[in-house]
């Protein structure tokens, strides 16, 4: 299932309703839902914040196969911008030198069992890969 | 949907879904607390980073001279949230989670 969302924060309660639905219409166990919006929001809020994308609206795919959800996120016409490259987020400093920046990559790699980036043509592609299975989140 | 407001006891309740889309009322809200309060989550469903962005601005404020904010009553995946992100030793949290 494939949508497209203008690049704005404030479209972040359609990304969630599309990932609802795609949930809804394929059955899936309701209990992954929170590590999926966490992640799918995460992405695309850094894409709309860091992106140089212009009017081009962030795309947002979503497919099941066998157990495995695979999530991707393109954005169009921008440079690039790894953030798998993203510095390591140490969450045991103190509570004067912790800072917002970064956690929210960091909370993707803790709720997804995959993340990579690919950059070609112009286009920043995250792809996030989520396991249902029995000892999930 | 999103609600934050005053409940009994002067508690502050956060409701339903705190996204990136939320956090400037969220903002304005926490601008007017200026002393340690009890966050009633129980009917709070969803944060990503930038809900905890503000909660954790408002704690490193009010933590310079008060106790803070102590969150009640998180569901499992805002546990989770809070533990991964590491913030479960810089928040008070205490109450049954669901």
């Amino acid at each position: 299932m494939r949508g497209s969302f203008k690049r704005e924060i404030g479209s972040v309660s359609d990304v969630h309703g599309f990932v609802r639905a795609f949930f809804e219409r394929e059955g899936l166990d309701r209990d992954y839902l929170f590590a999926v919006d966490l992640a799918v929001e995460e992405i695309f809020t850094n894409m709309v914040k860091y992106g140089d994308g212009g009017d081009r609206e962030i795309e947002v795919e979503l497919d099941m196969q066998d157990e495995h959800l695979t999530i991707r996120l393109i954005d169009h016409d921008v440079s690039p911008f790894d953030i798998t490259a993203a510095d390591v987020v140490d969450v045991d400093l103190p509570l004067k030198e912790r800072k917002i920046g970064g956690l929210g990559i960091h909370l993707v790699r803790k709720f997804m069992d995959e993340i990579d980036y690919t950059y070609e043509n112009r286009r920043s592609t995250v792809t996030l890969v989520k396991r249902f299975v029995t000892d999930h989140v | 949907m999103f609600e934050i407001r005053f409940g009994e006891r002067e508690q502050i309740v956060l409701q339903g879904r705190f996204d990136a889309a939320q956090t400037s009322r969220a903002r304005e809200f926490f601008d007017q607390v200026v002393e340690s309060r009890v966050v009633d989550c129980s009917r709070l469903e969803y944060i990503s980073s930038a809900g905890l962005g503000v909660l954790l601005k408002v704690q490193k404020r009010l933590m310079a001279t008060e106790d803070g904010l102590a969150l009640v009553g998180l569901n499992n995946h805002i546990r989770d949230v809070f533990r991964y992100a590491g913030l479960d030793k810089v928040f008070k949290i205490t109450g049954e989670s669901k």
